[in-house]
């Protein structure tokens, strides 16, 4: 959506992309809502009959039907429900007889809580990880800790949960809890020990691509004319790591924690199955083996959301982070390249002799 | 039938379980047959120790559940233990005593029952039980307004003939004047005595040993000692925490990592594994629950008397047994409720005999059968190894997993074939569930002229020995033309810290829901 | 010549030989397996044995047989899901990348939604909805891949289009077609099939999780991620019967990714 170029000199340049975006994320989840609900009308068996059990008369269950507005054409049904959400109400489960909202309040605030125990435990174990083996290209510790993430990359997911759960069953392995039950009745932070094994089962699966990501950027960055400049212009090579090469590697690294939030948030399913954790990919599954229609809607809007809004942070992220976008005159510039990024800002350094 | 309430619900219901799976016709083991017992801990303290907060793991699979009294969800069945008294209770061995009630009689035809509570009882709201409250519970079980699955047990009722006697008295008669006799064994279950302000929501409130603090759907539910509860010096613990699970190896590891206390209805894999940790105890409770299969014989080739003889003649039992329930059960001949003093002893032991099974196929123009067998995911190893008995017999079954709420859904009685099961219950109450007429769940759709009108004479046949005749009569019906293949009967197994006391093994299948006798020792 | 400089990139060269030798586990084992995946042989949880190397597993199959037996659906599956999202997704992305108006940016729009909707709602729906059959589930994961393809080809086709021998070729006045087949497809190969290798670890992941999960292939048939579920409660009792499946899925997923890494270090050597 080219915005038109109504830039003045007081508002940032990437302000009216920013815009752009933002409308163009929202657009996205309303389409996903849209889809998702004509998707759910598709379910066998139907709600009504969720609520009142396999017993119902068929007369109890076609009343309800009524009652519930569930006969209206599609449409009708997804515009009052569109309506409803946005007076911020989110309806009521079917299966649970609780408020939409706090129901996903709670498993959400679980996933996000997740989430970031994963950021914070990834992304400086990534960086640390990145840079000392760009630095030590080619080393043997550079191709036994490729090997070594190669391996990690390799490993389904729930191959680890499981065996990180078995080993903390053992009655000699005491240290952490082996399921994550949390107390509803406790604020989170105070039984962060459940939270350990989950974050580290995720964090093992997704730190072998943002390593990567970071090690071959530094790479690139490491080779590039300016950093060959700054070398015989006789800066410390500290600086030059420190002040000019990082900085730089971590654009692209910004794009892959939001790949790998976007992958979490959504998909941390298995880990939760295999570890008893209240999180929201849970619920959902539950919520479709229900038929529990509110809340299926309610946590695919919060999820597609969230996705949104991870995206969004991270290219505006990008954006600031890369002088040449921040001071983009056109804000079609920008857009052509938002997802170029990487080959965008890197191409002059490739093609010098 | 799994029935709602049929404790293998409870044991790992979720698809997306990931352990629990596939696992649940192996829950309900035990060893051999016999007594109770309890393998583990064994210098424990005998006298209940007061105090402590007693965690219970359930499974509940993907359903959120509830608290309603007289339509539970999902773990709503077990925490109603806690919440809900009766006017009876279990004894062990599957017959009743009573609980709230002092007096519960049915008159001489047994077309009235007058039923009386005892005196000064309280609900958890303080306000005391009169027989307003005992009419209001029994008709919102029946209100067909509420639509509960379980209303059906106690159909017979007629909603508009109870009457209150005085304020602790109230007479309970049936509908067009019939007789009924099973009416404790049908309303003991879903009975829970609730107050005329009750709301399953807002307002959960019974007489039960524990009292609601707090409730998260799907996660845990707290509950702390009812003072007043009806029986004096009960419950021990200060408090009861139910923690819902998905699977049971999750739970399994919970329980071994201290997490849990009890751990209610184990699978039969992890028997051996518990009964290796000193730090845990393994109850075996030798039950009259029954697994087997519904032959639907509204259906072809079902339709054959002849195919439904032939079937119960090609499942090896011994087999079933061994490897669908992991050898924790004993074989059953095709009828429910051995235990009860009306069973017909005298039927000879169906055998496994694939000549006879594929002689009959052939009479019945039925060879190179292929049937489809629908069960929900949880339920799939007796299935399995029912066809790979059948396939030697020159019969194909087709095992298909399906959600539970696409097996209990609209279709749930038109699958040809169908595992079932009913946990331990008297033969009238059982009935009840499965094939009598007005069954709840018959997914056999089993309905012969004589057997109903047999089963309806002894409905109302008070006098123990004349239903015994009528109900040998019934069984022999059963035996030779029903629709059910009852291959065997189960045993739950519960498993807990050695710390936890009052747990015993016993014949039904809730060893480890009686929160009023379970207590920790803490200290 | 192609390939066999290929051949050279020892991490290529191995990744290939693991990959080749599941393959060939997953398709001549059914014919080595002793017994047939639904026999029941042995007794429940049966311990290995000089009959039954690997032991018997929660119905007394034998373990070894239906290992043999269970590769052939996550290898069919994993490579019908690879490639059907690698073809959709090269000509989607190709047309977008070659066409640069309204269809570019719808096709551009169009994978922007799929890749914002997360693949656990897609799979659930579908599985809910349609039913658990094996080809549903290959769909499913296919079109999960799908928009990733779509960008990647879109983005390699646009940087191809805009070098010197394309503008060659097309002052040279050859066909749209020639220049497609001839210049650009060659040249968007490279990622793309780097892109498929990293497809098939991942949808390996993914369709053994599913079936994990419950979702995928129904019992009684043979597969290795069914295989865990099943066995997980005898783990500590039989753990082979969890443990060689286990291992036969990472090796299969890492087998691949050493030969997409080797392509992509390859392909990189060479520009450099």
């Amino acid at each position: 959506m080219p915005e038109p170029c109504a830039r003045t000199s007081r508002l940032p340049a990437w302000l009216p992309w920013f815009i752009g975006r933002l409308g163009y994320g929202l657009l996205t989840a309303w389409v996903i809502s849209l889809v998702v609900f004509i998707a759910t009308q598709a379910l066998p068996s139907d709600p009504a009959r969720v609520i009142l059990g396999p017993e119902a008369p068929l007369e109890s269950v076609l009343t309800l039907r009524e009652q519930l507005g569930l006969n209206r054409p599609i449409l009708v049904q997804y515009f009052s429900w569109l309506g409803q959400v946005l007076r911020a109400d989110l309806g009521i489960s079917l299966d649970s007889n609780q408020p939409v909202a706090s129901i996903i309040f709670s498993r959400f605030s679980n996933t996000l809580a997740l989430l970031a125990g994963v950021l914070v435990l990834v992304v400086p174990l990534a960086l640390s990880i990145g840079v000392s083996l760009a630095l030590r290209r080619d080393s043997r510790l550079d191709r036994f800790g490729l090997s070594a993430l190669i391996f990690l990359k390799a490993t389904p997911g729930f191959l680890l949960a499981i065996g990180l759960v078995l080993l903390f069953s053992m009655p000699q392995v005491n240290l952490l809890p082996a399921v994550s039950i949390l107390d509803p009745d406790k604020a989170l932070w105070q039984q962060l020990e459940y939270l350990l094994l989950p974050i580290f089962a995720l964090s093992l699966s997704s730190l072998p691509y943002l390593a990567r990501m970071v090690r071959a950027s530094m790479i690139e960055a490491l080779d590039s004319d300016y950093v060959s400049a700054a070398r015989l212009r006789g800066i410390a090579e500290w600086r030059i790591v420190w002040r000019h090469t990082l900085p730089n590697a971590l654009v692209p690294a910004i794009q892959g924690v939001a790949l790998t939030l976007r992958t979490l948030i959504g998909g941390a399913l298995l880990a939760e199955v295999i570890f008893s954790y209240p999180g929201i990919g849970t619920q959902l599954n539950s919520a479709i083996q229900m038929r529990d229609l509110p809340l299926v809607q309610g946590v695919v809007l919060v999820i597609t959301l969230g996705v949104v809004l991870i995206n969004l942070v991270a290219d505006l992220l990008t954006v600031l982070l890369t002088p040449k976008l921040r001071t983009a005159r056109r804000a079609t510039l920008i857009q052509r390249n938002r997802r170029g990024i990487q080959s965008w800002w890197r191409r002059p350094a490739a093609k010098a002799p | 039938m799994p029935n709602e309430f049929s404790r293998r619900v409870f044991l790992g219901n979720s698809l997306a379980v990931g352990g629990g799976l596939l696992l649940g016709s192996s829950l309900l083991s035990g060893c051999g047959g016999g007594e109770p017992a309890v393998v583990g801990a064994i210098s424990r303290p005998t006298q209940p120790v007061r105090g402590g907060r007693l965690r219970v793991g359930i499974i509940d699979g993907d359903q959120a559940g509830n608290l309603d009294a007289h339509k539970p969800s999902g773990g709503g069945i077990i925490r109603g233990w806690a919440l809900y008294s009766k006017f009876w209770e279990w004894n062990d061995d599957v017959s009743t005593r009573l609980g709230l009630a002092e007096f519960a009689e049915p008159n001489a035809d047994a077309s009235a029952w007058t039923i009386r509570i005892k005196p000064g009882l309280e609900f958890h709201h303080g306000k005391s039980i009169t027989a307003d409250d005992m009419l209001f519970s029994i008709l919102r079980l029946t209100d067909p307004k509420l639509a509960s699955p379980f209303a059906g047990l106690v159909g017979a009722i007629d909603r508009q003939a109870l009457r209150k006697l005085d304020e602790r008295t109230i007479e309970i008669r049936f509908k067009q004047g019939r007789s009924f006799f099973p009416l404790d064994e049908t309303l003991i279950a879903f009975g829970g005595i609730v107050p005329t302000d009750y709301h399953p929501v807002s307002n959960p409130v019974g007489a039960g040993p524990y009292r609601l603090k707090s409730f998260v759907p799907g996660q845990r539910a707290l509950f702390s000692r009812f003072e007043n509860y009806f029986k004096p010096n009960q419950p021990y613990a200060d408090e009861l925490e139910i923690i819902e699970f998905k699977d049971q190896v999750s739970r399994v590891a919970a329980l071994r990592a201290g997490q849990i206390d009890v751990a209610s209805g184990v699978q039969a894999e992890h028997s051996a594994l518990i009964k290796a940790d000193p730090r845990l105890q393994l109850v075996v409770s030798p039950t009259t629950s029954f697994s087997g299969f519904n032959l639907n014989t509204a259906k072809a080739p079902f339709q054959d008397e002849r195919v439904r003889q032939a079937f119960r003649l090609l499942a090896d039992r011994q087999e079933l047994i061994g490897r669908g329930l992991n050898g924790f059960g004993r074989i059953a001949n095709d009828l429910y409720s051995p235990q009860d003093p009306t069973y017909n002893h005298a039927i000879a032991q169906r055998g496994h005999d694939l000549d006879q099974a594929r002689s009959l196929l052939r009479q019945a123009g039925a060879s190179d059968l292929r049937v489809e067998l629908t069960t929900t995911a949880n339920e799939v190893n007796a299935a399995l190894v029912f066809a790979q008995q059948a396939k030697k017999a020159g019969v194909e079954v087709k095992v298909t997993p399906v959600d539970s709420s696409v097996f209990n859904g609209p279709q749930k009685e038109q699958w040809l074939m169908s595992p079932g099961s009913t946990p331990a219950r008297g033969f009238l109450a059982t009935g009840l569930h499965n094939d009598a007429p007005l069954a709840i769940y018959n997914r056999s759709n089993f309905r012969d002229e004589r057997f109903s009108e047999l089963f309806t004479q002894a409905l109302g046949q008070p006098d123990l020995e004349r239903r015994k005749q009528l109900v040998h009569e019934a069984q022999a019906i059963q035996h030779q033309r029903g629709g059910l293949l009852i291959w065997g009967f189960t045993d739950v197994l519960d498993a807990a810290s050695s710390k936890v006391g009052g747990l015993h093994g016993e014949q039904t299948t809730f060893a480890s829901w009686r929160f009023d006798s379970l207590w920790l020792n803490h200290a | 010549m192609f390939y066999a400089r290929w051949w050279r990139e020892p991490q290529i060269r191995r990744g290939a030989l693991v990959t080749l030798a599941i393959v060939l586990l997953a398709l001549f084992g059914p014919w080595l397996a002793p017994h047939a995946p639904t026999d029941m042989v042995g007794g429940v949880y049966g311990t290995p044995a000089s009959d039954a190397p690997l032991g018997h597993d929660f119905l007394g199959h034998d373990v070894l047989s239906r290992l043999l037996n269970g590769g052939l659906s996550i290898l069919w599956m994993s490579l019908a899901a690879a490639a059907i999202a690698l073809i959709v997704g090269t000509v989607l992305g190709l047309l977008a990348g070659l066409s640069r108006q309204r269809l570019d940016q719808a096709i551009t729009w169009l994978a922007d939604v799929w890749l914002a909707f997360p693949d656990l709602i897609l799979v659930l729906l579908i599985v809910s909805m349609l039913g658990r059959a094996p080809w549903l589930i290959v769909l499913t994961v296919a079109i999960a891949f799908t928009p990733g393809v779509i960008r990647l080809a879109r983005g390699s086709a646009v940087a191809v289009a805009s070098q010197e021998f394309v503008e060659a070729a097309q002052m040279m006045g050859f066909s749209r077609t020639r220049i497609l087949l001839r210049e650009i497809l060659p040249n968007v190969l490279t990622p793309l099939l780097v892109h498929f290798g990293n497809m098939l670890t991942w949808g390996i992941g993914m369709l053994s999780g599913l079936s994990y999960l419950g979702y995928g292939v129904a019992p009684p048939a043979a597969d290795w991620g069914l295989m865990i579920n099943e066995n997980q409660a005898g783990l500590l009792v039989q753990p082979w019967a969890v443990l060689a499946p286990a291992l036969l899925i990472g090796v299969f997923a890492y087998g691949t990714n050493i030969f997409a890494e080797g392509i992509a270090r390859h392909s990189a050597g060479e520009r450099r």
